[in-house]
């Protein structure tokens, strides 16, 4: 296998893959094996999961952080909201005094862009306010995996690792377990008040964050309300007269008469999530969250008839020549959506809530007509959708087993730096860095000075953070409209059987279903027939998908549901 | 006897054909037409998408979504995407790590590979063929990505330039393509040289090596371009960010767009566009080829060097 | 030398002067092995020359490809503390990676898709480069010929990603060909998303990016041709094209020969970056190809045994394959990358 080439596949669609389904999100990861007699010992099984009361006696216990209000407070599991502008005089002290003991750390993490020089303005002020001489190994995002694998597999690793979900690929969630620091002794219950802002993350991101039967994770909490929105030039649709479409067949309409190839317009690119979504197709980014109980038996995603008819849906989008043919190349297109959206060539497509603001961000100078807005999902008949509750947490620190209690403190302490609160003193330094000298506050808006953009990139923000928070302050609104969105969809939102557990199933059906999502691709594209469609799915039925619906159906007997 | 070099007379314009050998006969029209469109048009199916690629990375955002991607009319020129690139000085250090261990790694590959296509040039020498399949072994079975990281990581080598040399020294391709060049030289040349007392390196140093400029000139470009646009040892081994070699900034520089979820601090916000820095690098790439380009060449002049004895 | 008949290459020119040679084993002729002791004391210089090399290998390469053991096992890296003491705490599992593989339809179908690719290469891109140089051969004045390699070899310094944007811009549904072919009241084109002629997409784009790159080594060949021997061509009356045909391709067939070898023996590696990004858009049935499988199946899910497990397949192959071309070449006359 050619290395070099092995990055080459997510290069392209690094934000698609955390929203894409099955072949992302391939595996799980891990939990204490309950159901095997072995205990927690490195070497048995690691299958299972670990909830009900067994994980609450791990968890930290919650205590709201009382420093600063959110103007809009979280509700059907959104984000917080903030819209104020920033007032810099009137920021918060969220660390009273420096936890840190003035030891060292390493911490491995992957980056997306180029890592800053390790000896920085920014990195020397957020050591200084921690009191912790953190030395950041910065690693390329695209090639984290290969770089995690084979770090992972030597006797040589760093004091903290980072490993986003979405890594947690084969064996990753094993190593985990056997390499990486119980946090228990610091962290579950009261133990957790020594750190306030650890404190006021949310139960259900600690939750995902134990490993093994123990709490090994520092967690990124995000909210459990889909993140895919169905992204809409706002700015055409006025002109043009479009309505927001609110049912399948409104969207089709709405999409062949806006679709116009002559002069260079297609209506979307691939609205397959969109048509999960409008059909209540249970969620594809983990394997656990694709299981559910319905009238006293465990079924499958793929097993429902939801899942075939949003197929068929998307399949006549294609068929229709409503997409934009750039689409057709899918995940990989090697070319970027984002000048082609801002054109105009296509007006509607799925994608990551941050990219409301991103786009937003993109060319409000360049180009003020240009609006961009998320659409409701709709039910596919018109009426409410059924939305499926996505995972609460998503990037995890993880603290070397063979770390001493003096670093494993001392990370902490910088964890609880970095999970201050929008509002507070160390949120803006962790985010923005220095004012002055990484950004300044003009009308209550900061913006990152050029030394800003190279100092302050990744690195802290992989530490721990705060609650899932959306702030703009340079676009108010459109923190409003993600935050209202996100309430919206949570009230149709339901969690499935396995919802914010941390699962890791038996490896030997690790690649069963990873073909599904090309499977349906082919047939959106028209490249096979649903006859194959619905072959594939017994056949994943008999190779494996009854087997692990016994394996499921026994966990919940014996775990419960996180979600109660 | 060897060596002869047949350097064209200095003719006034340095487009115009230099004169033929006597024995040459003039090309037909038809002739010299036909081979002037096949190259025309070989040249202008790589023109045309380099020209997408400069003009890109020269316009402004506002050009480039108003093109809908890539630009073949440029409206306006900007440099910022290259401002983009050089600021930081990330670039300019990386640069010069990239050519320290372009020059060290090609060079030490030389010594290596020459020596080891020369020792086995010799048909029916002892053991060049258990050498030469255990050679050609390692080009069709590699090993995992973990092993080799184990390897390089016991032997101490992470975080050292080591790392990006060594483990990739040796290419036995390169070492068979000079060896096949090197079992061509005259045989009678170097069976006299031995006569004369000359030893294998000295035979290598006066008559083999002058006699394979050219292909000597190939193996250094293979070499020196494969050291200077390899990134994945450097992003496996090296975990000194400061350490990191040119390609591995470029590469990053490009990522920047492709941060996931939450991650994405650095929105290209006002002129610039991502689209515009991925071109700019896709043009400084090209650099290395506009250096090399000439230096190679040097050594591919029609009838430059002859190996023949005549008899 | 006799200038009666036209040397067909350089190596035969040579032992056309020492008759006896045996068919079959060109160059020099050996009368009778000696012994060890007296090739040892002849070669030693030799095999002491091609050490730094094979240290080298042996260290970087041979050392780990021992651990391909564990396609014979179950192999979890992290089971202790070290990837390498794993494999003694691994369970072994005997040939069940390789059922697996061989099993697999899916298996079967990229080999198809790689063989494919393979003979579509060889036919359609292997000669181009050799037509290449010869034209810039025989291009002589040196601006034009310094000028044109030059812009030929840059298309290999683009990544795929690029190469295949712009295939995408210019080919592409949306590209600027569909968009003139809509305005004159045609249909769309559909080759970038057309699974059937996905190879010959492949293909081209390989053309387009490599073929100009790949006519340095014959390049090199032929500037090692001796002017002598064309004059001596044209002396007897051979005119340009005869000349080409007599001189200047025997000159390149040992060349020639060694990179067809080494091709056919890489034929189940075709173009991983460039496929792995295009696989999308025409799916899987065409366009997975056994390193993309093995990278889907294997390495991804960081399922080692089984990516060591078909890595060995691989390789056996591949050995298979170019110690068979080799032969071939032998019987062409050719030394191909060892002689007999």
């Amino acid at each position: 296998m050619t290395p070099n080439a092995a990055s080459a596949a997510p290069a392209p669609s690094r934000r698609s893959f955390l929203a894409s389904s099955a072949v992302a999100a391939a595996a799980v990861a891990g939990g204490m094996p309950l159901l095997t007699a072995c205990g927690g010992s490195d070497g048995g099984s690691r299958e299972g999961t670990t909830a009900g009361k067994e994980a609450e006696k791990l968890l930290p216990a919650y205590v709201a952080g009382t420093v600063v209000t959110p103007d809009i407070p979280a509700k059907n599991g959104s984000a917080v909201g903030f819209t104020r502008k920033l007032d810099l005089a009137g920021l918060k002290t969220s660390v009273p005094e420096k936890l840190g003991k003035g030891g060292r750390v390493t911490i491995m993490s992957p980056f997306w862009g180029s890592p800053p020089k390790s000896d920085n303005a920014y990195y020397r002020a957020m050591n200084d306010l921690i009191g912790v001489d953190i030395t950041w190994q910065n690693q390329d995002g695209n090639t984290y995996e290969q770089k995690l694998g084979a770090v992972l597999a030597s006797s040589d690793v760093p004091d903290v690792v980072v490993v986003p979900s979405w890594n947690l690929n084969g064996r990753i969630p094993s190593a985990i377990i056997s390499k990486f620091a119980d946090l228990g002794p610091y962290l579950s219950g009261d133990a957790v008040k020594e750190y306030p802002n650890l404190a006021a993350v949310p139960t259900d991101a600690w939750q995902r964050s134990i490993f093994g039967g123990k709490l090994r994770g520092l967690p990124q909490p995000q909210p459990y309300v889909t993140g895919i929105v169905p992204l809409y030039r706002q700015d055409i649709f006025e002109k043009e007269g479009y309505e927001v479409p609110t049912s399948c067949d409104e969207f089709l309409a709405l999409a062949k008469e806006a679709t116009n190839a002559k002069a260079k317009r297609w209506a979307c690119l691939d609205m397959k999530w969109t048509a999960f979504q409008a059909f209540g197709v249970m969620s594809g980014n983990e394997k656990p969250l694709g299981w559910t109980m319905v009238d006293g038996k465990m079924i499958n995603r793929v097993e429902t008839d939801e899942y075939l008819e949003a197929l068929e849906w998307t399949r006549k989008l294609f068929a229709a020549g409503v997409v934009h043919p750039d689409a057709e190349l899918g995940k990989s297109q090697a070319t970027d959506a984002g000048p082609k959206f801002a054109k105009g060539e296509f007006l509607i497509y799925a994608q990551n809530i941050s990219q409301w603001w991103s786009r937003t961000a993109e060319q409000a100078t360049q180009n003020p007509e240009f609006k961009v807005w998320g659409m409701d999902v709709f039910g596919h008949d018109g009426g409410d959708p059924v939305l499926w509750a996505e995972q609460p947490a998503g990037i995890w620190a993880f603290v070397n087993k063979k770390a001493s209690e003096a670093v494993i403190r001392d990370v902490l302490a910088a964890a609880n730096v970095t999970a201050a609160p929008y509002g507070t003193k160390e949120y803006m330094m962790t985010n923005y860095g220095v004012e002055g000298t990484h950004y300044t506050v003009k009308d209550g808006v900061p913006t990152k000075t050029d030394q800003g953009n190279i100092d302050v990139m990744n690195a802290y923000v992989m530490l721990a953070s705060p609650a899932a928070t959306i702030a703009h302050p340079d676009f108010p609104e459109v923190a409003k409209g993600q935050v209202e969105w996100q309430q919206r969809m949570g009230a149709f939102t339901r969690k499935s059987s396995f919802h914010g557990m941390q699962i890791t199933e038996p490896s030997r059906y690790a690649n069963l279903s990873s073909d599904f999502e090309q499977m349906e691709d082919d047939f959106v594209r028209g490249r096979k027939k649903m006859g194959e469609v619905q072959q594939a799915i017994s056949e994943w039925r008999s190779k494996g998908g009854d087997k692990l619906r016994d394996w499921y159906k026994k966990l919940l007997d014996e775990n419960g549901s996180a979600a109660n | 006897m060897t060596a002869v070099i047949d350097e064209p007379a200095r003719t006034p314009g340095r487009w115009a054909a230099p004169p033929r050998p006597a024995w040459e006969e003039k090309p037909g029209p038809a002739g010299v037409a036909g081979k002037g469109l096949a190259l025309a048009l070989a040249c202008l199916a790589i023109l045309f998408p380099l020209w997408i690629v400069v003009v890109t990375s020269l316009s402004s955002r506002r050009t480039i979504d108003e093109a809908g991607g890539l630009v073949m009319i440029p409206k306006d020129i900007t440099f910022v995407a290259y401002q983009e690139l050089l600021s930081g000085g990330q670039v300019t250090r990386a640069a010069v790590i990239s050519i320290g261990v372009t020059l060290a790694g090609t060079a030490f590959s030389m010594t290596v590979s020459v020596l080891c296509a020369y020792g086995l040039s010799r048909t029916g020498s002892l053991g060049h063929r258990w050498v030469l399949m255990l050679l050609l072994a390692t080009m069709f079975f590699s090993a995992g990505l973990i092993p080799t990281y184990l390897l390089v990581q016991s032997l101490g080598l992470t975080d050292t330039y080591l790392a990006l040399i060594l483990p990739s020294a040796v290419s036995v391709f390169n070492i068979l393509v000079l060896r096949g060049f090197f079992m061509g030289i005259s045989q009678e040349l170097i069976d006299s040289a031995r006569i004369d007392g000359a030893g294998d390196l000295r035979i290598l140093w006066r008559i083999v090596m002058p006699l394979s400029r050219a292909v000597l000139a190939v193996i250094t470009l293979f070499y020196a371009v494969g050291y200077w646009s390899a990134w994945f040892n450097a992003s496996l081994y090296l975990n000194d960010q400061d350490m990191m070699p040119l390609q591995n900034v470029m590469i990053q520089l490009v990522q920047k767009q492709e941060a996931p979820v939450g991650l994405g601090q650095a929105i290209k916000t006002g002129e610039l566009s991502g689209l515009a820095v991925q071109m700019a690098v896709m043009v400084m790439a090209l650099l290395p080829v506009a250096v090399l380009s000439p230096f190679v060449q040097r050594h591919f002049k029609k009838g430059m060097l002859t190996g023949a004895v005549k008899g | 030398m006799s200038h009666s008949t036209v040397p067909r290459s350089r190596a035969e020119a040579e032992t056309t002067e020492k008759p006896p040679a045996p068919p079959g084993k060109p160059g020099r002729p050996r009368a009778r092995k000696p012994s060890l002791r007296l090739r040892w004391r002849r070669d030693r210089v030799l095999l002491l020359m091609t050490l730094p090399a094979v240290a080298l290998l042996l260290l970087f390469n041979y050392l780990p490809i021992l651990g391909n053991v564990v396609a014979f096992q179950d192999y979890d890296p992290y089971i202790s503390d070290n990837g390498i003491v794993s494999i003694l705490h691994s369970p072994w599992v005997g040939v069940e990676n390789f059922e697996r593989i061989f099993a697999d339809s899916a298996f079967w179908n990229a080999v198809r898709n790689t063989l494919v690719l393979f003979f579509l290469q060889l036919l359609l891109f292997f000669p181009i480069p050799v037509l290449l140089a010869l034209l810039i051969n025989s291009v002589v004045r040196p601006r034009v010929r310094a000028v044109s390699q030059a812009i030929l070899y840059l298309p290999h310094f683009f990544s795929w990603v690029l190469v295949i944007a712009v295939f995408q811009q210019l080919f592409g549904g949306a590209g600027i060909l569909s968009q003139l072919l809509r305005e004159h009241g045609y249909d769309g084109l559909d080759i970038m998303t057309d699974p059937s002629s996905f190879a010959f997409l492949i293909t081209a784009q390989s053309v387009w990016k490599d073929a100009g790159w790949g006519i340095i080594v014959f390049l090199a060949a032929l500037a090692s041709v001796p002017p002598d021997l064309y004059e001596a061509a044209a002396m007897d009356g051979a005119g340009r094209w005869r000349r080409m045909w007599h001189v200047t391709l025997p000159a390149l067939r040992p060349v020639i020969a060694l990179l067809l070898v080494l091709r056919v023996g890489d034929a189940l590696t075709v173009g991983f970056e460039q496929i792995l990004l295009q696989r999308d858009a025409v799916g899987p049935g065409a366009a997975e190809v056994l390193d993309t499988f093995v990278w889907w199946n294997g390495v991804r899910n960081q399922d080692f045994g089984y990516a060591a497990a078909a890595g060995l397949v691989k390789g056996v192959v591949s050995i298979g394959l170019v110690l068979a071309a080799n032969k071939v070449a032998h019987l062409m006359g050719e030394q191909g990358v060892y002689k007999k």
